[in-house]
């Protein structure tokens, strides 16, 4: 067999790879060509060890096997304990519901939540997020510059997860903020940990909203949570936060990071914006695009749960492998030259939004609000410019390729009168 | 030409709407895909073709 692999000659001989350091955040695409044809299937020591998948094939045929590769997350809050899961190292805290759920578990859990995120339900989000870009960049544009990140794809996504659960929209940035921090904050970093504590003003202000919901029912996302079953059973005080966690931390940095890195690609290569800016027929073939070439989550990890062979790769139990969807993206041997952003490239069969059954639940309100920002920044802003000696990306990327800040200066225009609320 | 969606290989990642929106539909359940009929008209092959290749999953056969 063509990619057959000596399980003992590639764990004595690892790749030197760590997808949370330095010099991957700046170096991923050539890293990950490089290990696409030395060493597609690798073996890497850090983090205790792991399976690395870089070939669209693996990281598709892996992820399409849940009983085999599992995302479930074993955590102990008593004593802290943690196994699986989809972070490798393992992150501190809560689990991810239904991210770190296996059958019959998720079963339940996306039945419950598919619905909220159905092409026709995150329909109604669209004149809101339309809305919400128009006020951001109202706050923005007699002055001629902005930080794209700051003020805008930061706070967009947090602004319309917000009105999906039903929170207060002035609460966004107490929310948006630890979320965003907490992904390109280094594990060694002191402030990790209080990133982490961040999280739990969320969690507490989740379990007020659900009591005020138990008493008063309303139709969003914190009242499905209070009044919903599944199985026909309420949930759980504890499935309530992981859900709610889950939902918030895949809303609130991923749309984000995907819209930073396309508007500056889009500065960076004026022929792309004009078209775009010209043919908004083309923004949906663009937008699945640039999913594709940026990957927002870099690479997410599976546990496997009995020893297993996917096409001449053997793996034994108990053994963790890194699905790294970027790199996947990138395969050559799925798509013609990957390097490149093709705005209508097309079919373009990315597995940006993930592989399997645990795809992105979120993925049809992400292009929506996508677009809202595309749309508004192409009409209003159009001949913005990034100041690039100020860019800061993110320093690690392991979980998400996004950036800090992003200034930027473009012709002042006039408001539109649109508010937030 | 026909076409199917195998329901065991579709997660909802959409990439069918955008070859063909005139065949298939998505759930409002969970975003899954369907045909609304299987006979594909010769004018639609082409694009049932795109479908089929742009699948990340490989749900979309034609028979």
């Amino acid at each position: 067999m063509e990619h057959l692999l000596d399980r003992d000659a590639a764990q004595q001989n690892p790749v030197d790879f760590d997808h949370h350091s330095a010099g991957h955040a700046t170096n991923w695409p050539a890293t990950f060509a490089r290990i696409r044809a030395n060493s597609p299937r690798a073996w890497s020591e850090h983090h205790g060890g792991f399976w690395l998948a870089t070939r669209f094939d693996d990281v598709i045929r892996i992820g399409q096997q849940p009983e085999y590769f599992s995302a479930h997350k074993d955590y102990d809050p008593a004593t802290g304990k943690i196994g699986g899961g989809i972070s490798i190292p393992p992150l501190p805290g809560l689990r991810g519901v239904p991210n770190e759920t296996a059958s019959p578990e998720w079963d339940g859990v996306r039945t419950f939540i598919n619905r909220r995120f159905s092409p026709k339900s995150v329909e109604a989000f669209r004149a809101k997020a339309q809305q919400f870009a128009a006020a951001l960049i109202d706050e923005v544009i007699e002055k001629g510059e902005f930080d794209i990140v700051e003020d805008f794809t930061n706070p967009l996504p947090a602004l319309v997860t917000m009105e999906l659960f039903g929170f207060p929209l002035s609460e966004w940035r107490a929310f948006a903020d630890p979320f965003h921090k907490i992904v390109y904050t280094p594990r060694d970093d002191p402030f990790f940990a209080e990133t982490v504590r961040g999280l739990d003003y969320f969690n507490q202000r989740v379990a007020e909203e659900v009591e005020l919901r138990r008493k008063d029912p309303r139709d969003d996302l914190l009242g499905h949570l209070a009044n919903g079953t599944i199985g026909g059973a309420p949930l759980d005080a504890e499935t309530i936060q992981n859900l709610a966690f889950n939902i918030l931390a895949g809303g609130v940095d991923t749309t984000t990071a995907l819209t930073s890195n396309t508007l500056i690609h889009l500065a960076q290569n004026p022929e792309d914006r004009e078209r775009l800016r010209n043919d908004r027929a083309l923004l949906p073939f663009a937008r699945e695009e640039f999913v594709r070439y940026f990957s927002p989550i870099h690479a997410l990890a599976r546990n496997v749960t009995e020893d297993v062979e996917v096409d001449g790769w053997k793996f034994r139990k108990g053994e963790r492998v890194l699905l790294a969807y970027s790199s996947a993206n990138r395969d050559p041997d799925v798509f013609e030259e990957p390097e490149r952003v093709i705005l209508d490239r097309f079919p373009n069969k990315h597995i940006g939004f993930g592989a399997g059954m645990h795809r992105c639940v979120g993925s049809f309100l992400a292009r929506i609000m996508f677009e809202a920002m595309l749309n508004e920044v192409l009409d209003r802003i159009p001949d913005y410019r990034i100041d690039e000696d100020r860019l800061v990306r993110y320093p690690t990327i392991g979980n998400i390729n996004g950036c800090i800040h992003i200034p930027a200066t473009f012709t002042p225009g006039k408001k539109v009168g649109a508010k937030i609320a | 030409m026909k076409v199917r969606v195998d329901d065991g290989l579709c997660q909802g990642r959409a990439m069918c709407i955008l070859a063909c929106p005139e065949l298939f539909d998505l759930s409002d359940e969970d975003g899954h895909a369907s045909v609304r009929q299987a006979d594909v008209p010769r004018e639609l092959e082409a694009k049932i073709e795109q479908a089929v290749r742009g699948c990340p999953e490989g749900a979309i056969q034609t028979y």
